[in-house]
């Protein structure tokens, strides 16, 4: 038996095995069948229904994701705070923060685009800002802009996000002047954005913050406004060129180094794929990007139709972050709406949308779960299960009444079949009524409530908490 | 770790689980802790004063009158403040507190913060909970001595923080720590499916999945902590009994539960506790004063209990708040962000006092008080002094430590 694989710093993990570098990108060119399916439809969104699962999987991943890349986003109507006059009363705050990070749950619950959803969630984590509660409109914003390139170019994202309100809030680049440069932006937007650690010298990041001198922000209209007289006009030496940078200019520089392209690699590849790539990976996803001057789109499709992708390394190789696992949940059970007790949920199970940890955005892997945040999720489940509402779920209709066919469909619909084969038998056994629970054998009076516990068990296994 | 050996460790979990006599129990209690000098059942309570607690109101130098002249409409008033001598005494709230100071349990570290420091209460929380002033780091100090400490694998509770969600301090890469808010929230609900998901947990671990994962052995061995775990707590701590009146507070119910984990013997090393906000920009007097009476009390009757079940010398208490406030007041009758602040030791094995320079009102880092101890001198006392490891791995280098306890 092969030894754990490492535990890497932080606590991201690579899957076992060893790749063909020759053949990772090289097109999938299989029907998916619904497994495949299911692990796209997880990937490139937040799961699928039985229907769609089942749509999918008669497709070629050509097609499967030509189907996703081309939806069009309709994140829903503006939440109404969001225009209220700003700024918010304490109390209006955390109602205007339930109701953004309830609008944005169930726009990935119910988008026809899941895929730029997928990547506004990327984006999310990737450039963090932190919300601005007395002034939403700001962080409605920069969740707009997240959207509008979610399958775009990533250097103009970047150049986009550097006058982003938020952003410039969130790393005080209102504060940065040129009589005292702030370089708290100008370092991570090379440390964490961009490039990454041991690509840049203190020296890039004092030159640059000169660059992005005279930036500031009118929070009541929610608008990032240049002061030339507070920027930096002078001459400035920045990643061994020369010249009068202004923002713009030092972004194209960080672009133009080969680094940059296998950041965004390896942070794409992480995302989709699986955890901690190996480099010959990222070297050709890097190519690619660069080859297409850092348009996602293309390099999207090529992940997510790559035979690396769908192979079995990847395979459920990545751990369901709590926004993964709230809203796959809704949608695996056919709910249309996500209420306010989801967020209570995704709190404790520690991912508040709009409040990333840090400004390195959420670690994931194994650090989503401890005891704590697995009670939490179970607890989720329980709750989720045992409401109101749920007996209009899709596929409690119409299931036969023999315990055999009902665990069979369960194990599929939320497993995709995961399951070993002493938790299916145990499944089936607990439907029947049989083992340590007797409980009676399934008849149509005790049907919802059996179905709705057989659910939670399913759910309960480890290949539910993977994605 | 050979995946071998997690089925047997997963086994013999399994196996405690299935018996309901307390085996787990009385394992724990026997279990000698290794590798702490003398006592071997010590624990740090860690308080965060969170929002950035004004030091200037909460050490007060009702000696210097530059404090009178900066906050004409803050300043504690002379005749109110707590003296501990003719410079500096306690926010007038801090009555119990201030007895525990009289009976020589509390030392006050003067000045604590870290170079360069920032006014983010985001960054700066992240600052002193990963002691990364320097880096991005995403494990916390006592994450990394949890980890590093050679306690025992089956010890579910090695640490417990008393809050919602982990906080970043008790972050760690191999030891799952437990966030706690309360015992009844520590469970997993009570529905019709209880036995059904018992019964249905041990043939889930079933190990013949038709997929392979790097994350499948982290998962199983969570799930099966989280049922474990949630399942025997209230057991383990169900024979503690205290008369201790604890105020009706937020930190009062934490401390009360911190003292029954330590009561109840399950060799916790760790224990996380939340207090606050503190962030008072406008209106500061009310707020402050309110949340260090309640601080004060709930210490008070922390150590009361502690003392009534001997467990008062085995458990330092030591307080940080993300930073300190500005020295000059602000036209709100509040105080901004500022930088420099005092921290609190508290125990039975604590040598009593005043420790560091007392800020300097005039010498300012534009208009805030400089630090001259590094927090993470603090840190390397609490790590190699109290729990007995080495400090530079886990903090990244050498720092000064304070001659502060017994």
């Amino acid at each position: 038996m092969a030894a754990q694989a490492q535990v890497d710093v932080g606590g991201i993990l690579r899957p076992q095995g060893s790749l063909d570098p020759s053949t990772a990108l090289r097109p999938y060119s299989e029907r998916l069948g619904s497994r495949a399916a299911a692990h796209l439809l997880r990937r490139a969104g937040f799961g699928g229904t039985a229907d769609e699962i089942r749509r999918y999987g008669s497709m070629h991943a050509g097609e499967a994701v030509s189907l996703l890349l081309d939806a069009k986003a309709s994140p829903g109507p503006t939440p109404d705070l969001v225009n209220a006059q700003a700024p918010l009363t304490r109390r209006d705050v955390r109602d205007v923060l339930d109701e953004l990070q309830l609008w944005w749950l169930n726009a990935m619950l119910s988008s026809p685009a899941p895929l730029s959803e997928k990547l506004t969630l990327y984006f999310h984590g990737h450039f963090t800002s932190r919300a601005t509660p007395r002034f939403p409109r700001i962080t409605y914003q920069q969740n707009a802009l997240f959207r509008s390139y979610a399958l775009g170019n990533l250097r103009e994202l970047t150049r986009a996000v550097s006058k982003d309100p938020a952003m410039l809030i969130y790393l005080n680049g209102g504060a940065n002047v040129a009589a005292h440069p702030n370089e708290n932006f100008a370092r991570e937007l090379m440390e964490l954005f961009t490039l990454g650690l041991g690509n840049f010298t203190e020296q890039d990041v004092r030159e640059s913050a000169r660059a992005w001198t005279g930036w500031h922000v009118d929070r009541r209209s929610a608008s990032a406004q240049f002061n030339p007289a507070l920027h930096d006009g002078g001459s400035k030496r920045f990643l061994g060129r020369t010249g009068n940078f202004n923002g713009d200019d030092v972004v194209n520089i960080i672009f133009a180094q080969p680094q940059c392209a296998r950041f965004f690699a390896t942070s794409l590849l992480n995302w989709f794929v699986y955890n901690n790539p190996e480099p010959q990976l990222v070297e050709t996803v890097a190519a690619m990007l660069r080859a297409h001057d850092f348009e996602l789109r293309p390099v999207v499709a090529a992940i997510l139709q790559s035979d690396v992708f769908y192979s079995a390394r990847a395979y459920r190789a990545l751990v369901k972050s709590p926004v993964e696992f709230v809203v796959g949940t809704y949608k695996v059970l056919g709910l249309s709406k996500l209420d306010a007790g989801a967020l209570p949920a995704l709190a404790q199970m520690g991912q508040r949308l709009f409040f990333p940890p840090s400004v390195a955005g959420w670690p994931g892997g194994q650090n989503w779960l401890t005891s704590g945040t697995m009670i939490a999720r179970q607890n989720f489940l329980t709750r989720v299960l045992g409401a109101q509402g749920l007996s209009a779920s899709v596929w409690l209709h119409g299931l036969p009444l023999t315990p055999q066919d009902v665990s069979k469909r369960l194990a599929q619909t939320i497993l995709q079949g995961d399951a070993a084969p002493a938790a299916l038998f145990e499944l089936q056994g607990y439907l029947g009524g049989a083992g340590s629970a007797a409980l009676g054998t399934l008849s149509v009076e005790n049907y919802d409530q059996r179905l709705r516990g057989a659910a939670y068990l399913a759910m309960a296994t480890p290949a539910y908490q993977l994605n | 770790m050979q995946r071998r050996n997690f089925l047997l460790a997963t086994a013999s979990g399994l196996a405690v689980l299935a018996n309901p006599d307390h085996v787990f129990a009385r394992a724990l209690a026997q279990t000698p802790l290794p590798g702490l000098p003398g006592g071997t059942d010590r624990c740090l309570v860690l308080v965060n004063l969170h929002g950035g607690n004004d030091g200037l109101n909460c050490v007060v130098p009702h000696g210097n009158d530059r404090y009178y002249q900066v906050r004409p409409g803050l300043a504690i008033d002379r005749h109110d403040v707590l003296a501990i001598d003719a410079h500096v005494g306690l926010n007038p709230g801090m009555r119990s507190f201030k007895a525990l100071y009289d009976k020589g349990m509390v030392a006050i570290v003067q000045s604590v913060g870290y170079p360069n420091p920032d006014h983010s209460h985001f960054r700066s929380t992240e600052i002193w909970q990963t002691a990364a002033p320097d880096r991005y780091e995403h494990t916390g100090w006592l994450g990394r001595y949890l980890d590093d400490a050679g306690l025992p694998p089956a010890n579910l509770f090695k640490g417990v923080a008393v809050s919602k969600v982990l906080p970043e301090a008790m972050v760690s890469n191999r030891t799952d720590v437990p966030a706690i808010p309360g015992l009844r929230e520590y469970a997993m609900i009570a529905d019709g499916n209880a036995t059904a998901r018992r019964a249905f947990a041990q043939q889930a671990r079933d190990r013949r999945l038709p997929f392979e994962s790097p994350y499948l052995a982290h998962v199983m061995e969570i799930e099966a902590d989280a049922q474990r775990s949630s399942e025997e707590l209230p057991r383990l701590v169900s024979g503690y009994v205290t008369k201790a009146s604890y105020p009706a507070t937020g930190l009062g119910r934490s401390l009360a539960l911190a003292a029954q984990i330590v009561g109840s013997h399950l060799g916790t090393k760790a224990i996380y506790v939340e207090h606050g906000s503190f962030d008072t920009h406008v209106s500061q007097k009310t707020t402050q004063n309110r949340l260090l009476a309640e601080f004060s009390d709930a210490i008070g009757a922390f150590y009361q209990d502690l003392a009534a079940h001997g467990n008062d010398r085995r458990v330092l208490t030591v307080t940080f708040s993300e930073f300190g406030r500005r020295i000059e007041e602000n036209g709100s009758r509040g105080t901004d962000h500022g930088e420099a602040s005092p921290l609190f030791m508290i125990g039975g094995g604590v040598k009593g006092g005043l420790y560091g320079q007392a800020p300097d009102l005039g010498a300012t880092n534009m208009g805030n008080v400089r630090f001259t101890t590094d927090f993470r001198g603090v840190y390397a006392t609490v790590l190699e002094r109290w729990l007995g490891r080495p400090s530079a791995p886990l903090l990244g280098g050498e720092f000064v430590q304070l001659p502060v306890l017994t």
